[in-house]
């Protein structure tokens, strides 16, 4: 029997992933005089869920293949796996469609299937049957998730500036995913002038924050912007920590001569001037946000490879890795199953941590002319108030809102990274506090150990505690989810 | 550690990283599309014959290696080649760039590092008290704001609207000063918002920093003793607790210092203050690749000299490391 509260999440969270993934994919393509009835019809336009097709077929082989491992080692047969593999063979079905194999002209990039975002649907609901079925499989592991869950949940909500943090970015998440509800998308195009170039704000909602050097409106960019600067931000937060933690755990966990290596590739990599040698590859490889995410991405990565490798080499000093090694775990079984798990807080800290860096990094390029000139970030709205020479008219009303935007954005990942450095990792906290070696502080990203207000210990929020593991008498047939 | 031991290990270090930085930009500007040599032809002269000419001057007719050898033996020698954009050697364009930047980027350190130092100090010593929460918050805000968009907002306020300060370059163009005196007051009268800009942005950050090392050292048992033995807290606080509390800024401090091409870029930029940022600005915008390549590796070195200045320094200032 599937905890209750599992239940609940995956009835409250599906419709919400539903509902961000239409979103980001809702159509631009709006004329001018379009009423507000006509949005609902978007949720079914063709280019919903249109992706290129090699999206689908990488979520296929993953399904599939982690659902065959799991159909092969499970001890006990369960519907789990089995909904894996039919999620894994509806997106395969989805690759088929969207890559015009049926039509005879294959194209990993072709995107011809109008109801996209029918199989977008299918595919999310057989997630959330999959993961139905793992709760009712293994429900004493389940609860243990939704424990921990709810216990961090607990610890972070006591914490003010991650819940400051979070407030601002579910603000500014919803604005940009809301974009074509806000504003239309018509108004980007350089040639709907809504008035006089640098006209002052007025009451008029498109006018609310005036206009550009061309007359078009900033609010209208303004909204807009907000989709690739948070877009570029995770995207490129997202190269980084996949590459900064996998070196740092290797290079922590081998050690010795390979350790050395990866730590010399960090170190080259940490003295690189990043803005210089971004400039030369943008300027080089071309204008577009794909090229601004692999630079900030690979230019980043060596703060979250040192922190993790510092971790890295804690764990594994610990006792149950010498366990795993006695019974003669695979090294790669080890760094999987043993050290990932225990780095990982930290690595979840240090992405968020990351994503604000990012967001900087992709603003100033955009700033300096190298972002895409097709679309809008908030960098690039500073860029052409530069340009035109907004600061000496004073156009202020151009230059305020993507920069204050921006503040608030990285302030608020700020914030929420080391809200979570301390509820995730009430150790690091510890030794951070204790003063260690003098180099030590130059590890962290952010030199924001135990900010002001910081978070209760465990014992002092409600409920909190060591899990106490299921009760004597607990039966996970007739679970009630804590209720009587 | 022996002191020989030490710095021999850190100088090969720095050494080792240099030589893997100026390969890793061998192999960039050669990975770079479009033929350089196509490039170094002049529009109005363009002849195969002067292809092959200039092919054979800058050695892009040897194999790879050959290339190599030959990149080296020039960049020992400082010869980068002639600039795309202004026809003259690179060596000279970047040497006449060095010092405004470094006027800029060293008042704004300085500013930020004295300002810094102090709020850090006290904010670490009276934690929690409003003091602490005001500076520390609006230290956060400092780090999080992008530093052209700083720029833009001073100029904004005090060159547009309070018309205090002139709004870039270093002198006021065409103005020939009578004597040193006025021309000293006019590039300070410059150097004013693009310092304090710069200042804005470190501050922030080394105003966390030294609160957060200072927070680790206030446990320490040394302070305890010392305020057992009845000394006053101005004594323990600058005695005791903030030499140490210390040390991880100079880490930081020497480390910004090394970057300042990339700290400087975007203020030059903005202020159009000749110096190596907007020298490399200019060189990106203009597909200046000669340039753009000694001042990559020129940033690159400074980066690697700095931290090397770091660990010396750390030698000096802190025991424990001799142990």
């Amino acid at each position: 029997m599937i905890p209750r509260r599992l239940r609940t999440w995956i009835l409250v969270w599906t419709p919400v992933v539903w509902l961000v993934l239409t979103l980001v994919t809702y159509p631009k393509d709006r004329p001018l005089d379009t009423g507000f009835v006509h949005l609902l019809g978007g949720f079914f336009a063709p280019t919903v869920a249109n992706y290129p097709a090699w999206i689908p077929l990488l979520l296929a082989i993953a399904l599939a293949a982690y659902g065959i491992v799991k159909l092969v080692r499970q001890a006990e047969s369960s519907w789990f796996p089995w909904a894996l593999i039919a999620a894994g063979a509806e997106a395969g079905l989805w690759f088929v469609a969207a890559s015009g194999l049926f039509h005879g002209h294959f194209s990993l990039s072709g995107r011809d299937t109008g109801i996209a975002w029918l199989f977008q649907t299918v595919l999310i609901v057989l997630i959330a049957a999959a993961v139905y079925a793992w709760g009712g499989a293994s429900p004493e592991r389940a609860e243990l998730t939704v424990w921990n869950t709810r216990q961090i949940w607990r610890l972070y909500r006591s914490n003010w500036q991650g819940m400051a943090g979070l407030y601002i970015m579910a603000f500014f998440v919803a604005m940009a995913l809301l974009a074509p509800f806000l504003a239309n998308h018509a108004f980007l195009d350089p040639t709907a002038q809504i008035g006089l170039p640098f006209a002052p704000p007025t009451l008029a909602y498109y006018h609310w924050f005036g206009t550009t050097e061309q007359g078009m409106s900033v609010l209208a960019e303004f909204i807009w912007s907000a989709r690739i600067s948070l877009s570029v931000g995770l995207s490129a937060a997202a190269i980084s920590t996949v590459l900064g933690a996998g070196i740092g755990i290797a290079a922590g966990y081998y050690g010795g001569w390979r350790g050395e290596i990866c730590m010399r590739l960090t170190d080259v990599f940490l003295v690189i001037p990043w803005l210089p040698l971004a400039m030369v590859l943008a300027a080089a490889w071309g204008q577009n946000y794909g090229i601004i995410v692999l630079i900030v991405g690979i230019t980043s990565w060596p703060g979250t490879a040192r922190v993790v490798r510092a971790d890295a080499l804690r764990v594994r000093e610990l006792q149950f890795i010498e366990r795993g090694r006695a019974i003669g775990s695979s090294n790669w079984h080890i760094m999987q199953k043993h050290i990932l798990p225990n780095v990982f807080p930290l690595i979840f800290a240090n992405t968020i941590l990351v994503v604000a860096i990012a967001i900087l990094a992709e603003t100033t390029l955009s700033f300096l002319g190298l972002g895409d000139p097709l679309n809008f970030s908030w960098g690039t709205m500073l860029h052409y108030a530069w340009d035109s020479g907004a600061a000496g008219l004073p156009a202020w009303w151009y230059l305020l809102p993507p920069g204050i935007a921006i503040v608030f954005v990285v302030l608020a990942f700020t914030f929420m990274g080391t809200a979570f450095d301390e509820v995730l990792d009430p150790k690091l906290r510890k030794r951070e506090e204790s003063g260690g070696r003098p180099d030590e502080g130059t590890d962290r990203l952010l030199p924001l150990g135990g900010g002001v207000g910081g978070t209760e210990s465990l014992a002092e929020v409600p409920g909190g505690g060591i899990w106490p593991g299921p009760a004597d008498d607990w039966d996970p047939h007739n679970d009630t989810g804590g209720r009587p | 550690m022996d002191k020989r031991r030490y710095f021999t290990r850190k100088i090969l270090n720095a050494l080792l990283t240099i030589v893997l930085i100026a390969s890793f930009n061998f192999v960039l500007f050669r990975i770079l599309p479009g033929d350089p040599a196509r490039l170094l032809v002049p529009k109005g002269r363009f002849s195969m014959d002067a292809m092959a000419k200039q092919r054979a001057n800058f050695h892009l007719d040897k194999p790879m290696w050959e290339q190599f050898i030959y990149y080296w033996k020039d960049t020992v020698q400082l010869k980068f080649g002639d600039s795309f954009a202004q026809k003259r050697p690179v060596a000279q364009v970047v040497g006449e760039r060095i010092w405004p930047t470094v006027i800029l980027v060293g008042t704004g350190t300085i500013i930020a590092t004295a300002v810094g130092l102090v709020t850090g100090v006290i904010a670490g010593w009276r934690r929690n008290s409003k003091f602490d929460v005001i500076t520390t918050n609006s230290g956060m805000v400092m780090y999080s704001m992008p530093t052209f968009w700083v720029c833009l907002i001073f100029i904004m306020i005090f060159s547009t609207w309070l018309r205090w300060f002139p709004v870039g370059r270093m002198y006021d163009p065409g103005v020939v000063y009578t004597s040193w005196f006025s021309q000293f007051g006019a590039l300070l009268h410059h150097l004013f918002l693009p310092a304090f800009t710069f200042a804005i942005t470190y501050m922030g950050e080394y105003h966390l920093i030294v609160r957060s090392s200072l927070t680790g050292v206030m446990k320490e048992d040394y302070v305890l003793t010392a305020r057992a033995k009845g000394l006053s807290d101005s004594n323990v606080l600058w005695r005791h607790v903030a030499p140490n509390a210390m040390l991880p800024t100079v880490t930081l401090v020497m480390m910004n210092i090394g970057f300042v091409l990339s700290g400087a870029i975007l203020t030059e930029a903005v202020f159009n203050w000749p110096g190596l940022g907007l020298l490399s600005y200019d060189s990106m915008v203009q597909r200046d690749y000669p340039v753009m390549q000694a001042v990559f590796l020129l940033g690159s070195v400074a980066v690697i000299a700095a931290n090397l200045i770091a660990d010396i320094m750390y030698y000096y200032l802190d025991p424990r490391v001799k142990a």
